[in-house]
């Protein structure tokens, strides 16, 4: 059976895919991270007030996707216990080594940041509330309630240079992501000094999307109205974003087409037939050019608000699938080619298996179920939801 | 500083020093003495007893002579004596304990002879769905003699 799946000549090493569609989560839920922790500084850094409705709604969707976005790599180890390793005894030559640092710093800055935007709620809800709720909101509130005006605007000034930190935070930690994937010089797919910034601008693409679909569902559920201007507002620089990242993405094919270095033979193979559908069709097609249109569109059409709304939302849908073909791309597509140049191998997903299909779900939805709870306990719907 | 701020800051160096603490507790103290390991592994190994006798010493007392003489010139020849016999350290210094039987299931055979596309297309390998009826090997094929069916 497995001869089918090979065509030319590959290393034996190369007969198994090892990196699944775990791997291919991992860059995708820490660029969704990366994507909402920008978005929600375009209103706590750039004081870009249309996306205030959004800001710590943004905040809370990192946090949740941060926090499993280990998780794929725990499981793909199979060993997570010793996950921890890596920072206990980081090796200074693999780039590997760092992501537990860079990690822990930034959930440490986004933690501090929910924190200090969601204080004046926490110490409320802790001086207002009875039983094990007093007990949560006073232990989170770190059994101090100072929320005169004056120690407000200390956290205010205090969250926005967090903030200010946690923008390169964010781009380090998303293109690191992309730098483990182009440092890696055996690959000619992988390997390439744009990978860490092509990475980033999907990331942010990405984490946009997510936040609109987010919006747009929790409005929905909550029976509350949109506001238009800060759903327009995001979609607008999702269409900025996503032109950066489109061009980047096509830079990077054309100079290695005409560069045409010994490795162009093997990369016309891996698009025109490996990765032909998911790149052309899902990435780019789907993941790109109709959302630029669909968004474009809704630059131009006037009034018309639910029908601008749900070419939004179908245009936000499809860019969180496009990125998702994007790292499959890399991801698998990478290792679909043999590092002999002259060969290709097929990677075959399975689907009940701790490397199949099945985890994945699993731990792409547990990112919304923490995100439940966060926002059950944090409720950052009066943002959203101003009275009238 | 504001007195709630002082105790997040507090709060993020106890999480600090806690992870030295931990880190000083579980990083063994002869980690990277010599390298990214720890040093002491090295004594710990070669201080395990030596539980293989290697093949030479199945032939050497002429105790299995015959099979081992047959063997030596075999295909088999780089397969060891022990690898299908189990190890054999204490079976040379007493022949009353004796080794495990031979391992003659078709699945240890197959790690070597299933077929797979990482092998050289060379080497003998068989597709165990097709070849040899869910027989053990050993049925036909003499492993101390490969091809003498």
């Amino acid at each position: 059976m497995m001869e089918s799946l090979i065509w030319g000549y590959i290393y034996p090493n190369e007969a198994e895919i090892q990196w699944s569609i775990l791997i291919v989560l991992y860059p995708y839920i820490t660029g969704l991270v990366a994507g909402a922790f920008i978005a929600s500084s375009l209103y706590h850094v750039f004081g870009k007030k249309e996306i205030k409705p959004v800001a710590r709604f943004a905040l809370l969707t990192a946090l949740s996707f941060l926090l499993v976005a280990t998780m794929p790599l725990l499981t793909h180890l199979g060993h997570p216990e010793r996950g921890i390793e890596i920072m206990f005894t980081p090796h200074v030559t693999s780039a590997m080594s760092g992501f537990g640092y860079i990690y822990s710093f930034y959930l440490i800055v986004v933690g501090l940041e929910i924190w200090l935007s969601f204080r004046e709620d926490i110490v409320k809800k802790a001086l207002n509330s009875r039983g094990w709720k007093e007990v949560l909101y006073s232990a989170l509130a770190l059994f101090s309630y100072d929320i005169s005006e004056k120690a407000l605007h200390e956290d205010e000034k205090l969250a926005k240079r967090l903030a200010i930190i946690g923008i390169p935070s964010a781009a380090f930690l998303h293109g690191y992501v992309g730098f483990i994937f182009g440092g890696i010089k055996a690959n000619p797919w992988w390997s390439t000094p744009l990978m860490p910034i092509i990475f980033l601008m999907s990331a942010i693409v990405s984490g946009i999307a997510l936040l609109i679909l987010l919006y747009i569902a929790s409005m929905k559920i909550r029976k509350h109205a949109i506001d238009h201007k800060c759903l327009h507002s995001l979609a607008h620089y999702l269409w900025i974003f996503l032109i950066l990242d489109f061009t980047l993405e096509i830079l990077e094919i054309i100079s290695m087409k005409y560069e045409s270095l010994e490795r162009i033979d093997i990369i016309n193979r891996l698009l025109s037939d490996k990765i032909a559908t998911t790149f052309y069709g899902v990435q780019i097609g789907l993941g790109i050019f109709i959302p630029f249109i669909l968004i474009l569109l809704v630059g131009i059409i006037k009034n018309r608000e639910t029908l601008k709304m749900i070419m939004i939302a179908i245009s936000s849908i499809f860019v969180v699938i496009g990125v998702f073909a994007m790292r499959w791309n890399v991801v698998i597509g990478g290792q679909e080619i043999s590092k002999s140049l002259s060969g290709t191998n097929t990677y075959v997903p399975v689907f009940f298996n701790l490397e199949g299909v099945l985890p994945a779900i699993i731990i792409l939805l547990i990112p919304f179920i923490i995100l439940s709870v966060l926002t059950y306990i944090l409720p950052p719907w009066k943002d959203m939801e101003p009275e009238e | 500083m504001q007195p709630h701020l002082k105790r997040v800051f507090m709060l993020l160096v106890i999480a600090i020093i806690g992870f030295v603490f931990v880190r000083s507790l579980i990083v063994p103290d002869s980690f990277g003495e010599y390298g990214w390991y720890r040093a002491n592994s090295v004594n710990d190994i070669r201080n395990f007893p030596v539980k293989h006798a290697g093949s030479a010493s199945c032939g050497d007392e002429s105790c299995h002579a015959a099979i081992y003489s047959i063997w030596k010139d075999s295909g088999h020849k780089t397969v060891n004596c022990e690898t299908c016999h189990g190890a054999s350290g204490e079976h040379a210094n007493n022949i009353r304990i004796l080794p495990t039987p031979a391992n003659d299931s078709r699945d240890f055979c197959g790690l070597c002879h299933f077929k797979r596309v990482a092998r050289p297309e060379n080497f003998p390998q068989i597709d165990p769905e097709i070849h040899g009826e869910n027989l053990q090997c050993t049925y036909c094929h003499n492993p101390h003699k490969p091809w003498f069916v």
